[in-house]
């Protein structure tokens, strides 16, 4: 035990030594947590559409409206026909084309359709998606009205019986204003605990395999446990006191509600960084230097780890095989731990799937390192 | 005298490169047990092998009766071992080094204080135990390395090349502490490729390309010129008596040593004549030629070319 | 021209020994660009519904199967009067909840309008308002069918069809998520390879002591970068080449416009990638330094700034501001129209002239520092 408390002292010291890591631990993740917080926002707003109205009736004139009423779409331009609209997409100046063709508004009395066409700009999918989806709701609404307007003026008589119609009334949970900054936030500080505690602790024991003093220790009667354990405490430390700082400006500095026990977070926590840790050991045992460190960590662990984990894309939406997979990665749970607690003030009666899961992950992936960890050097 | 340190047919592959090929040899306790050889003879995998950093590919090491092979971490516990690159940590200081060092080996409350104390007197380092160690000039850290190595007082000590780098000054305060450890009964395994160090060993072992080619006492392994003589020869053009005398079949062995010759031959003042007449034949008048008593070196070549030769004949 | 291939030729050498690295620089991009092809979709489809149908009446169930037999929803649950709604959507059993009253039915046919409650899971921002629109669309056609089959049976009249509403989505028409992703991709990971990899490599002979011996050599500052970033350039290029096969052979991405385009625009995005890759090396004095401030300016721009994934109009005006610093914006406009518009350079040469900008300027400024820090 003595031994281990030597292993921590020692690996404290030398990070108070080290003048470059202190902005690192504790400066760069506020600021990244700042410009993604700002910069990281799938809100739709100020869609840059572009107008072809051949109708140019007061009727068409009202679908405009619905349209730019709705405060998602910006009117930029117009033109006289739809192939106009081309230009406009593929210089990347609209998004939308709304196409109103003629004959719109007599519609009801020829008894010929009303055309209304929706032009997305495809290679931009997801707002595409949205704006689409909200385009369509406008349209659908629009026609109702239409069809409500024209039994009026059919039912003059009020022979027309009345027609039961269902009013749908939205009410969201968690997040009234659907802000996406919500969604978003917590799932960065995820992020930026994953990689600090993952990188540093497999650089900092593959700095000592450099250097040559990693030989000294391992002549030592030092147990390999005591060394991993010591090598590795200080970063599960350094990852507590990021969550504080990363969480104070979460929900001082976005606003972002933390409904649940912060006590609670803390300590599960610890649970997600011992799974990021046998990570960072593992990626450790594999290589000799620390760029290559910095790159299997990078490559292999962190970069599918954040998409595939649900964090930022939704899993259900991927393909079966695939989301098998996800469940072997341990951001997956964090991700849905961190939102709970956030965002839905879930206690530990909901999330206690998720913790398990992360204990139990945690210690296996923290032994099979420790298998691998050798004290020898070939 | 109990053994400390036993080889057999110890052997190190990596690959289809053998690095130590079959060695075998003991060291008694008490002992400074020189290794001499050239970088990449495989000097330094050889210790590493004795301090269970390695594991060896055939054969058996043994470190005070404990097998090194099977149970690494036994031997571990009862060695001390100070690595090339002297490596203590740049970004502590000293203090904070044999704290650390202490520690792991698991020393503490009065003892590891009474130890501290004791190495920082032995290195020399009093008043600077809170400086940093990147700090410190070569021979200082070199005596602060060795004192985390010994702290717990092992009874074999394991040094890999430990005064490379350091100043004449620093390298002879650092051999009188080896000397004191051996008094003590403490048995220092050393290798380096300083011959004028090896002179302070009681043993040595002469490695080459992985194999022993020479063991023995310093003045032992100097015998393998009683039956000839080393001659000095100081001669204005020094290459070309080298490459004159080198065909003589008389000559056993030639070599240049800055802006002399050591030449062995059978006989010295045979030799004398000879080889004033065959350097005066060519203009090329030698200034001295004298006898002189064989130095390390010229045991190293002898053992080198004789090598070298095996290997030729072998391979012819 | 010698000693520049005399680095350069150093370069290669040293990179091929650690093939590790190699096959990361070069294979990890297609790798990726298959990985987040096959797992990302921005289709909001399946999306668990639990329905509370109170009425169980036959309107009621209409209501219910409008939702569910759309590709949108997928039945999870249908929990009884009196159970914890919300605790399903706490336990991700349900994202939405659509909850019928009692006398739907009945208050239909007798011509009232019913409140019907759809909660929603609202910490996923973004599923939640597609779905608000796909919800809003379903209710408001079932109304127009309610209004048509009332007028129809009543007058015998046909109504009219309405509004004949057709989406259309051009370049991307099934709007697929990969087509959508590899000119992102391609900018964000050739950006990210070639950084590191300069930076790396520069710092790595800061580390070991052989700059100095370069130093010493006579080598101008011009030739050193040159002969050190061009082995990089041709790995990077490999590497885009493999993104654009795999792209074409797994997804069917084709490259809609000219090559020749593409390459222009890529190697100019390379040389300044490259540039700003020894631009970090000058300044860093360890590789681990080099590595985190190498992703920070490559990376995360590349990634939240660009316009990749996050529309840079939603940002705040000071960040968007920021955006134009950015190269990885103008190289995804030019890729997103040369890959799927079909478009040549033409309408892209003001981004092509600020990533040629971009490039010069990273370039000047590290043979700057390379000078003046040495000295």
């Amino acid at each position: 035990m003595y031994v281990l408390w030597r292993i921590i002292v020692k690996e404290l010291l030398q990070l108070r030594q080290d003048k470059k890591m202190i902005p690192i631990i504790f400066v760069a993740p506020i600021v990244q947590l700042v410009i993604f917080g700002f910069a990281v926002n799938t809100d739709v707003t100020h869609v840059p559409m572009v107008l072809v109205d051949q109708d140019r009736t007061s009727a068409s004139r009202a679908l405009l409206d619905r349209f730019v009423e709705s405060g998602y779409f910006d009117l930029v331009g117009s033109e006289e026909t739809p192939d106009a609209v081309d230009a406009w997409l593929v210089g990347g100046r609209a998004q939308l084309g709304l196409v109103i063709a003629a004959g719109y508004a007599e519609a009801d009395a020829t008894g010929r359709p009303a055309r209304v066409q929706l032009i997305a700009d495809g290679s931009d999918a997801a707002p595409a998606t949205v704006a689409l989806g909200f385009g369509s709701a406008i349209v659908a609404r629009e026609a109702g009205v239409r069809l409500a307007e024209y039994r009026r003026h059919v039912d003059a008589e009020g022979e027309l019986p009345a027609v039961g119609l269902t009013d749908l009334r939205p009410r969201v949970f968690y997040n009234p204003d659907l802000r996406s900054r919500w969604f978003y936030v917590p799932a960065v500080l995820a992020m930026i605990l994953m990689i600090m505690t993952m990188l540093l602790s497999a650089m900092a024991v593959v700095r000592e395999k450099e250097i040559g003093t990693m030989e000294q220790i391992i002549v030592t009667p030092i147990a390999a446990w005591q060394l991993i354990v010591g090598k590795l405490f200080p970063f599960a430390a350094i990852g507590l006191i990021q969550v504080f700082l990363v969480t104070g400006v979460a929900v001082f500095g976005f606003g972002v509600p933390l409904r649940g026990s912060f006590l609670l977070l803390l300590l599960l926590t610890q649970l997600f960084v011992l799974n990021t840790l046998g990570l960072g050991l593992l990626v450790s045992t594999l290589v000799r230097t620390q760029q290559q460190a910095m790159m299997v960590a990078a490559f292999t662990m962190m970069l599918p780890m954040l998409y595939l984990s649900g964090l930022i894309f939704p899993i259900e939406n991927m393909p079966h095989a695939i989301q098998t997979i996800t469940y072997a990665i341990p951001l997956r749970y964090y991700a849905n731990i961190i939102r709970g607690i956030f965002l839905r003030g879930s206690g530990i009666d909901v999330l206690w799937p998720e913790a398990l899961t992360l204990l139990v992950m945690g210690l296996a992936i923290l032994t099979l390192a420790s298998l691998r960890f050798r004290k020898r050097l070939d | 005298m109990a053994l400390a340190v036993e080889l057999h047919g110890l052997t190190k592959r990596f690959g289809a490169f053998v690095a130590v090929d079959g060695i075998s040899l003991d060291v008694e306790e008490g002992e400074i047990f020189g290794f001499l050889g050239a970088n990449g003879a495989g000097k330094s995998t050889t210790i590493r092998m004795l301090c269970g950093l390695l594991r060896p590919t055939a054969g058996t090491g043994r470190v005070l009766g404990i097998d090194v092979g099977r149970e690494p971490e036994e031997v571990k516990r009862r060695i001390g071992y100070m690595s090339q690159r002297f490596s203590l940590y740049d970004d502590l200081t000293v203090r904070q080094n044999l704290r650390f060092y202490g520690g792991v080996y698991g020393l503490r409350g009065a003892l590891q204080a009474e130890r501290e104390a004791w190495a920082i007197e032995t290195a020399g380092l009093a008043g600077k135990e809170d400086v940093l160690t990147r700090a410190l000039a070569g021979g200082w850290k070199q005596r602060l390395a060795l004192a985390c190595a010994v702290l717990h007082r092992p009874r074999v000590v394991f040094l890999d090349e430990p005064t490379s780098g350091v100043d004449p000054l620093s390298r002879r305060r650092f051999w009188r502490l080896i000397d004191a450890m051996s008094e003590d009964g403490v048995t220092v395994f050393v290798t380096t490729h300083y011959l004028d160090e090896a002179e302070h060993c009681h043993r040595l072992a002469l490695i080459h390309a992985g194999r022993l080619t020479a063991l023995g006492t310093v003045d032992e392994l100097k015998a393998v010129f009683a039956t000839q003589a080393v001659l000095e020869v100081t001669a204005p053009r020094v290459a070309e008596a080298l490459d004159l005398l080198a065909s003589e079949p008389w000559v056993r062995e030639v070599s240049a040593f800055g802006t002399r010759l050591h030449v062995v031959v059978e006989n010295a003042e045979d030799g004398q004549r000879r080889i004033l007449e065959r350097l005066q034949a060519t203009g090329n008048v030698p200034v001295r030629i004298d006898r002189i008593v064989p130095s390390l070196e010229d045991v190293f070549i002898h053992h080198v070319e004789a090598a070298g030769a095996e290997k030729r004949t072998v391979s012819a | 021209m010698k000693k520049i291939r005399a680095v350069a030729w150093k370069e290669v050498r040293q990179v091929s020994r650690d093939p590790l690295s190699l096959l990361l620089l070069i294979g990890l991009p297609a790798f990726m660009l298959v990985l987040y092809g096959f797992a990302l979709n921005f289709d909001v489809r399946h999306v668990p519904l639990a329905v509370q149908d109170r009425d169980k009446t036959a309107a009621s169930r209409d209501l219910v199967s409008t939702f569910v037999n759309s590709t949108y929803f997928d039945l999870a649950a249908s929990p009884a009067p009196g159970d914890d709604l919300e605790r399903l959507m706490e336990t991700r059993r349900a994202r939405a909840v659509l909850v019928i009253p009692e006398g739907y039915g009945a208050d239909l046919a007798a011509g009232r309008t019913v409140p019907v409650q759809l909660l929603l899971d609202g910490a996923d921002a973004n599923t939640a308002t597609t779905v608000l629109g796909y919800a809003g669309a379903l209710v408001a056609d079932a109304n127009a069918d309610a209004i048509r089959r009332t007028v129809l049976r009543a007058s015998g009249r046909d109504v009219p069809a309405g509004i004949e509403y057709r989406p259309r989505v051009w370049f991307n028409p099934e709007l697929s998520s990969t087509r959508f992703l590899v000119p992102g991709l391609m900018g964000v990971l050739l950006m990210l390879t070639a950084v590191l990899a300069t930076a790396l490599s520069v710092v790595r002979e800061k580390e070991r002591g052989t700059m100095e011996q370069l130093r010493v050599a006579p080598l101008r500052t011009a030739e050193l970068i040159i002969g050190k970033t061009l082995p990089y350039l041709a790995i990077s290029l490999l590497a885009s080449v493999l993104i654009l096969v795999a792209a074409r052979v797994l997804f069917g991405v084709e490259v809609k416009g000219p090559y020749l385009a593409l390459f222009a625009a890529t190697l100019v995005y390379l040389i300044g990638a490259l540039g700003l890759g020894i631009l970090i090396s000058t300044l860093a004095d360890s590789q681990a330094i080099a590595f985190q401030g190498g992703l920070l300016v490559s990376l995360l721009p590349a990634v939240l700034l660009s316009g990749f994934i996050f529309q840079i109009r939603a940002m705040p005006p000071a960040l968007q501001l920021v955006t134009y610093l950015v190269p990885a914006r103008y190289y995804l406009v030019i890729l997103r129209g040369v890959i799927l518009k079909g478009s040549g350079l033409g309408p892209y040469w003001d981004q092509m002239a600020y990533l040629g900008l971009f490039a010069l300027a990273t370039l000047a400024l590290a043979s700057l520092l390379l000078v003046k820090r040495e000295a």
